[in-house]
């Protein structure tokens, strides 16, 4: 190898000047939030990255394309039946609103997006990027969820882009019910004991309970996520504080690593949900179906 | 880098084609824990040539390109790779450079310091453990591949 000569200390000097430049600048990189990465990060993917990322997608296509049809296909005929029951309900649900002169349910709309997940050669990514240009404008945080639950946050967006997080974060929260409705409580990501990540509902008042395979959803409080998107099912009781409350390990509805495309709620022209009376007094009448035993608030 | 008047030398041929080779498999290299790193191999070698700022401001360059292709790790990538051009640069003082397998123990020792600064400070990384198991595989396998990719371009850069 030839080398140049840097014994100079002019030169040693320059350079450490350099160094010292360039770490003073990325110290506070470290700090940036999200949407002022999502500007650089935008940025990048837009121009030098553009053609890796292109040809990883065009790949990604290829490779899944026989899976993805099938899949498709067999997502196709299910919507088709859901779209018929759905059809019914909302014939329904209008007229018995009609009945009882409530206004029409404004639940806001979906934009879909793709959605590339992170994916760092050393450490976990709990951080993904949606791209649709409907997203331009779009009131964040916001719950991005697909037909099969919830998948995480989306926290900022730059033109079509946003940057958002799956559950899996450790900031990620989320107020769910019990499908009955019976119990209510915060659902946050917890390491799994077998590598995974599970989910863990914190908070359930002391006198509701959640049976094993209990369904919860979003409660939509807060006005981040719409209500009724599935979040996950319940395993076992995790921790009992006497007196106060439970939390309970859940089996996530979906796994982040198998999301390509997810739905970001728009939830302009909608009104937030009002919060639950509350009724944390004992339920005296028993379980809802052997689900829960008691009534919860928070 | 020299020769560079004259055209691309032998040297920045390898770096990018390293470089290049790093972002378009990057889906493959990011799938298992121990793979070769291109891009820290790209550097290190780029390191061999260039004087420590110019090879401070690579690994810089190349941080935070690799921070918004994971989309994570932005500060904290830059900041290591940074800190790698430079003290790779200035190691040339330090080390043999007529040794038989200098640039092969280089890039192997240059990888293994790499990584394991990578998995100390990245969140959620393996941590002091997988800097002890897995990046001395990883920092094999980049010194293996990219000593060789060196060789070849000595042999073009011979007269």
């Amino acid at each position: 190898m030839r080398h140049i000569n840097i014994g100079r200390p002019e030169n040693q000097r320059r350079d450490l000047v350099i160094v010292a430049v360039l770490l003073i600048f990325s110290w506070p990189l470290t700090g940036l939030d999200s949407s002022q990465a999502l500007g650089l990060t935008r940025l990048l993917r837009s121009t030098v990255l553009a053609p890796f990322l292109a040809a990883d997608a065009a790949y990604e296509r290829r490779a899944a394309l026989a899976i993805r049809t099938a899949q498709l296909e067999a997502d196709r005929d299910a919507l088709y039946l859901r779209l018929q029951i759905a059809t019914d309900l909302e014939r329904e649900n209008r007229e018995l609103r009609a009945q009882l002169s409530l206004p029409d349910r404004r639940p806001g709309s979906f934009i879909v997006a793709e959605l590339v997940p992170g994916r760092p050669s050393i450490g976990d990514s709990h951080t993904f990027l949606l791209r649709n240009e409907s997203l331009m404008g779009i009131e964040v945080p916001t719950g991005v969820s697909v037909p099969g639950g919830i998948v995480g946050v989306l926290r900022s967006t730059s033109g079509g882009t946003g940057l958002g997080e799956f559950w899996t974060h450790p900031d990620f929260r989320v107020s769910v019910r019990s499908a009955t409705g019976g119990a209510t409580g915060i659902v946050r990501s917890i390491a799994g004991e077998g590598g995974g990540t599970l989910m863990l509902v914190e908070g359930v008042p002391y006198q509701a309970r959640m049976a094993e395979g209990a369904m919860l959803e979003t409660a939509g409080l807060g006005g981040v996520f719409p209500p009724g998107i599935e979040v996950g099912t319940v395993i076992a009781e995790a921790d009992s504080r006497s007196g106060w409350s439970h939390s309970y390990l859940v089996e996530p509805a979906v796994q982040p690593g198998t999301v390509r495309a997810a739905t970001a709620w728009d939830r302009s022209g909608t009104e937030p949900v009002p919060a639950p009376p509350d009724t944390s007094a004992p339920n005296l009448n028993g379980s809802e179906q052997g689900e829960e035993a008691g009534v919860g608030g928070f | 880098m020299e020769g560079s008047r004259r055209g691309w030398s032998p040297d920045a041929v390898v770096v990018v084609a390293l470089v290049i080779l790093h972002f378009t498999l990057y889906r493959f290299l990011v799938r298992w824990p121990v793979m070769p790193s291109f891009l820290i191999g790209g550097l290190l070698l780029a390191a061999l040539r260039l004087r420590a700022g110019y090879a401070a401001f690579l690994g810089f360059s190349l941080g935070v390109l690799e921070a918004a292709m994971a989309l994570v790790g932005l500060g904290t990538i830059s900041i290591v790779l940074t800190v790698v051009g430079y003290l790779a640069a200035r190691s040339r003082d330090l080390l043999f450079a007529d040794a038989r397998y200098y640039v092969f123990i280089y890039l192997f020792a240059g990888t293994w310091a790499s990584e394991m600064l990578l998995m100390l400070a990245m969140p959620g990384g393996p941590g002091i453990l997988g800097g002890l198991v897995l990046a001395p595989v990883s920092a094999l396998g980049t010194a293996v591949v990219c000593g060789a990719a060196e060789r070849l371009a000595a042999a073009f850069r011979r007269p």
